[in-house]
């Protein structure tokens, strides 16, 4: 009996011989789009992107924000929605801290931006840390269940024991902000990792909860990018990482990282972090690695999933172009064990959504394995 | 004569302290302010340009050394009342509207700020028509257009158009940056210019203005 798409997936991510390679493809950024903008093709009017990934043939990544949710003891949490913004105020004994995020899937992203961060100056140090010890985590599996079913067996459930991000790059990223972060990291280094310590108790607490559902991989961290991320990676990203690589690894769960950034001086730190796939991976032209250069620096022990940058999927690149490249992907692969096909990280929505077909077509002509080079 | 490449150096390091020392001293000396900024504080900031471009340093690093020529500027001001910091060019820089990511924007004006541009910068999440304003009002010399997403991406190249159809595009060059935005992106959208990174982005408009 044939493997389904998500049996194949798995298999190439725990470095299991396959017959070709597969192929978990990610359209959420044109589909989002398209469908607020009733500009989805003709024959996929009214259609889900997991029906329309099958029809082109494709193993399918859906998105859900987490297995879990965060719940608040002790404090009183106000939300104002005045669409596309969402002000939260958290009152908590200590003080109040806010933030300000826009949410709007119309124009094709799935997630929340901070407009304004919560972390204003060093006198939000206690209520953040008072907020993130009084968060209790709750499981999130009907909504886990309901994308899971809608995938069934044609491609993965892409999501986390927490939130998208370790704690570490929570605090960076949605907490403090990058630019703010390394200042404080200058001037309060022993605020900054009591916070850190603070927002690992909780992603502990959110494991916990997160093992009783049957999520396969894990995906913990991710938006990571060179120059941001490569002066604290060993210090503050790698330990981190272990601790959940073992965790999830212990109870037989595999781990993943979203790597769509700029890698090239983090993948020699990569493999100290015990992580099996690396998925997102986006090459050159958009950015400054390219997939052989990949393949060598992560070792045979990391699996990557990805390999076409988002703007080839652009009309600037013709089919011809678009042939090309993917042939040579699969070149810079051979011989193509340990490896996903994927966009780094979407397909735009101006992009092309017969290519996703294409890609299959190839797959079939050139991507039967072992790849010769 | 005072020795610029002290101050130079202090702005490489990121040393705040010392580089406020050292312009304090300069002045003492009866260096000429200007003269501070373009052989101190721009040249530091010119090497950490090119140090962030090869690889060698990273955001934390640029950020300190902004923050020290900043501190040391702040030392110079009064004695610049009369005769303004010298300029290279005006550039207004911005993210695209719907886009809410601002890191690489802000590096690339932190750097063209550091090495002699008069920067006007617009934010995140900004609507096509400021920046055409903007252009038209701070008679800028160059647009810098950002973008992270695929999905906003194609909006720099309609606010390419929106300067031709408002009778700027002649006067303004327009370089463009951000994460998917590729040199062959830049030419397929008619861009004048595409720097990878804030270090680039210091060389790349220099050119753009025969400087």
């Amino acid at each position: 009996m044939a493997m389904t798409q998500k049996q194949r997936i798995l298999a190439a991510a725990r470095g299991e011989k396959l017959d070709k390679i597969p192929f978990g493809a990610r359209i959420d950024v044109w589909y989002n789009y398209h469908s607020a903008h009733g500009t989805l093709p003709e024959k996929y009017k009214g259609w889900g992107q997991v029906d329309i990934l099958r029809d082109q043939g494709a193993g399918s990544q859906v998105r859900l924000w987490s297995v879990t949710r965060e719940e608040y003891r002790d404090m009183e949490v106000v939300e104002k929605h005045d669409p596309p913004y969402i002000d939260t105020e958290y009152r908590t004994p200590l003080g109040t801290v806010t933030k300000k995020e826009v949410f709007d899937t119309s124009e094709g992203p799935w997630i929340k931006y901070e407009m304004e961060k919560i972390f204003k100056s060093e006198q939000d140090y206690p209520v953040i840390k008072y907020l993130m010890e009084h968060t209790v985590p709750a499981d999130n599996f009907e909504a886990y269940q309901k994308v899971r079913d809608e995938v069934g067996e044609d491609g993965m459930v892409m999501t986390a024991a927490g939130l998208l991000w370790s704690p570490v790059q929570r605090v960076m990223r949605e907490i403090i902000g990058y630019e703010q972060f390394f200042y404080e990291l200058a001037d309060r280094p022993a605020e900054v990792e009591a916070l850190i310590e603070v927002m690992k108790d909780l992603e502990r607490r959110k494991f916990e909860v997160a093992m009783g559902c049957d999520l396969e991989i894990f995906n913990i961290c991710g938006n990571w990018s060179d120059d941001i991320h490569t002066p604290v990676f060993r210090k503050y990203f790698v330990p981190w990482l272990r601790e959940a690589c073992d965790k999830l690894h212990a109870h037989g769960r595999l781990v993943m990282v979203h790597s769509d950034g700029e890698m090239r001086r983090l993948n020699p730190l990569f493999r100290e972090t015990g992580i099996d796939i690396a998925e997102a991976i986006t090459p050159a032209p958009q950015t400054l690695v390219t997939m052989a250069e990949f393949r060598r620096e992560l070792g045979g022990g990391v699996t990557i999933w990805g390999g076409i940058p988002s703007v080839l999927f652009e009309p600037m690149y013709s089919d011809d172009d678009f042939d090309k490249y993917v042939q040579n992907m699969f070149r810079e692969m051979a011989p193509g064990y340990r490896f996903i096909i994927g966009m780094g990280d979407n397909l735009p929505f101006d992009g092309a959504i017969n290519r996703v077909g294409r890609v299959v077509e190839l797959i079939d002509r050139y991507g039967t394995l072992p790849v010769k080079s | 004569m005072f020795n610029y490449s002290l101050i130079s150096q202090a702005i490489e390091t990121g040393d705040r302290d010392e580089s406020v020392r050292l312009t304090n001293e300069a002045l003492r000396a009866g260096m000429d302010p200007p003269d501070i900024i373009i052989g101190g504080l721009q040249a530091g900031m010119g090497v950490v340009g090119d140090k962030y471009s090869s690889g060698e340093y990273f955001l934390p690093d640029m950020l300190m050394a902004a923050r020290a020529m900043k501190t040391a500027l702040a030392v110079l001001k009064p004695s610049l009342a009369a005769t303004g910091v010298p300029t290279i060019g005006r550039v207004v820089i911005g993210t695209v509207t719907g886009d809410m990511h601002d890191v690489g924007k802000n590096v690339v004006a932190t750097f063209l700020g550091g090495s002699g541009f008069e920067v006007f910068d617009l934010g995140l999440n900004v609507p096509d028509q400021d920046f055409i304003d903007e252009v038209r009002e701070r008679k800028a010399d160059i647009l810098g257009l950002s973008a992270l997403l695929t999905t906003t991406m194609p909006i720099m190249g309609r606010i390419i158009k929106g300067l031709e159809e408002a009778g700027l595009r002649s006067g303004v060059r327009v370089i463009v940056g951000g994460a998917p935005v590729t040199q062959d992106y830049a030419n397929y959208i008619g861009a004048d210019g595409y720097a990878h990174d804030g270090g680039k982005a210091i060389r790349a408009c220099r050119q753009l203005l025969g400087k």
